[in-house]
């Protein structure tokens, strides 16, 4: 399958996400593009548990800056940005081999996705910490004007 | 003392919205922290859970008034976080009074949840393009998209029928699995891989786990944990309900 089919239909799964979701429309196609474009990273990184890392690092930071600048939740961005890089195939094959008796594969496997998850959530306490502390300086700079 | 009423009407209904629609449990408690900022109430403490709410405030003569909000109902609705949002910055900075501001709050509680023939063919869409994106083929794309429908018309008929939200999870992963299956009889060209994940990515509970993450790191650990509970059982209930219909699929020998 060929690299712009897998990104273009990143955009239109992130978009029908996050229509599914309720979001509002303003924030529809912002999302969507930075999805895409971590997917993108996530893709070109060949997808080890560092790609997680760097990709969702990524689409945080995008998220929580967006939303900054339009005074929204960043629960509205990071949701519909982050689940396309959810390890879905992995946990996937985890189940069938672990139907099939196959447990070493099963763990090999699993490991594999559950590290991906992990990643994820550190990428996410990272920039989550980082951006919580950013306020407070501009809130001073704002004062004196 | 009529106006005080109002006030805690309208902090208890915007964090029982923000918890209802899918917000984070600190950003109840903010809200209802800048909203009484806002509307000059002296002193407050708010405990808000995922499942619950307990708030004080008090008043400018010193007695104190407590209320109670139970959250029995929990669904994902990003656009009720986002109006509930901007009534408490309005609230917190001076621009709107506590009873403008309740019936804003009861106009985004009554407002329509979304409606079953919106539902079905966003989320048989989003299916099958979460398939293609993980290399399923065209085929591969339109079963897909079936599950997607199925699941989005089931999922309705679950929680009718009082089906806890863990058990329905079971349900969609079995419903799922069936239909790919069942679909390989007809053509030997589908893949059932990138189906059934791309089928089951919009169930997973992405938004729960990113929540439990960012509660726990604001140090709600009591939320954060049950967040992360609900989020592993959901996962593991889909897998379960995959699990049974795939060992039972090769059990039939088909």
């Amino acid at each position: 399958m060929s690299w712009w089919v897998q990104l273009l239909s990143c955009f239109a799964a992130s978009i029908c996400f996050s229509l599914m979701l309720n979001q509002p429309r303003r924030t529809i196609f912002l999302s969507a593009v930075v999805a895409t474009v971590g997917y993108g990273l996530f893709l070109l990184l060949r997808q080890t548990t560092m790609a997680y890392f760097i990709a969702t690092m990524f689409i945080a930071v995008a998220c929580e800056t967006l939303a900054r600048c339009m005074k929204k939740v960043t629960t509205l961005f990071l949701t519909s940005s982050l689940i396309p890089l959810v390890p879905g195939i992995g946990l996937y094959r985890t189940m069938r081999y672990i139907v099939e008796g196959d447990y070493s594969q099963a763990l090999n496997v699993g490991i594999a996705a559950i590290m991906g998850i992990c990643a994820i959530a550190l990428a996410i306490t990272f920039s989550s910490v980082i951006f919580s502390n950013i306020p407070h300086r501009k809130r001073k700079a704002e004062k004196p004007c | 003392m009529e106006s005080f009423d109002i006030t805690l009407d309208a902090v208890c209904l915007a964090s029982r919205i923000i918890l209802e629609s899918g917000g984070e449990t600190y950003r109840a408690e903010e809200t209802v922290e800048k909203m009484c900022q806002g509307l000059h109430i002296p002193h407050v403490e708010v405990l808000a859970l995922p499942t619950g709410l307990m708030l004080t405030l008090m008043k400018e003569d010193g007695a104190s008034v407590s209320r109670i909000v139970r959250v029995r109902s929990r669904s994902t609705d990003l656009k009720r976080v986002d109006d509930c949002n901007a009534v408490s910055r309005r609230v917190a900075a001076g621009q709107m009074d506590a009873g403008e501001a309740l019936e804003r709050l009861r106009e985004i509680h009554c407002a329509p949840a979304l409606r079953l023939p919106w539902m079905v063919p966003v989320g048989a869409l989003s299916a099958a393009s979460f398939t293609l994106m993980l290399g399923g083929g065209w085929l591969d794309f339109c079963v897909s998209f079936v599950c997607g429908a199925v699941v989005q018309l089931a999922l309705p008929v679950l929680s009718r029928r009082r089906m806890p939200g863990m058990l329905g999870g079971l349900v969609v992963g079995f419903l799922i699995t069936l239909i790919t299956m069942v679909s390989t009889l007809f053509s030997s060209a589908i893949n059932i891989e990138p189906i059934i994940s791309g089928a089951v990515m919009p169930m997973l509970p992405g938004l729960a786990t990113t929540n439990a993450i960012r509660d726990t790191i604001r140090g709600d650990l009591v939320s954060g944990g049950a967040r992360f509970t609900e989020a592993v059982l959901t996962a593991v209930m889909l897998a379960a309900g995959i699990c049974i219909m795939l060992s039972m699929w090769g059990g039939m020998g088909l």
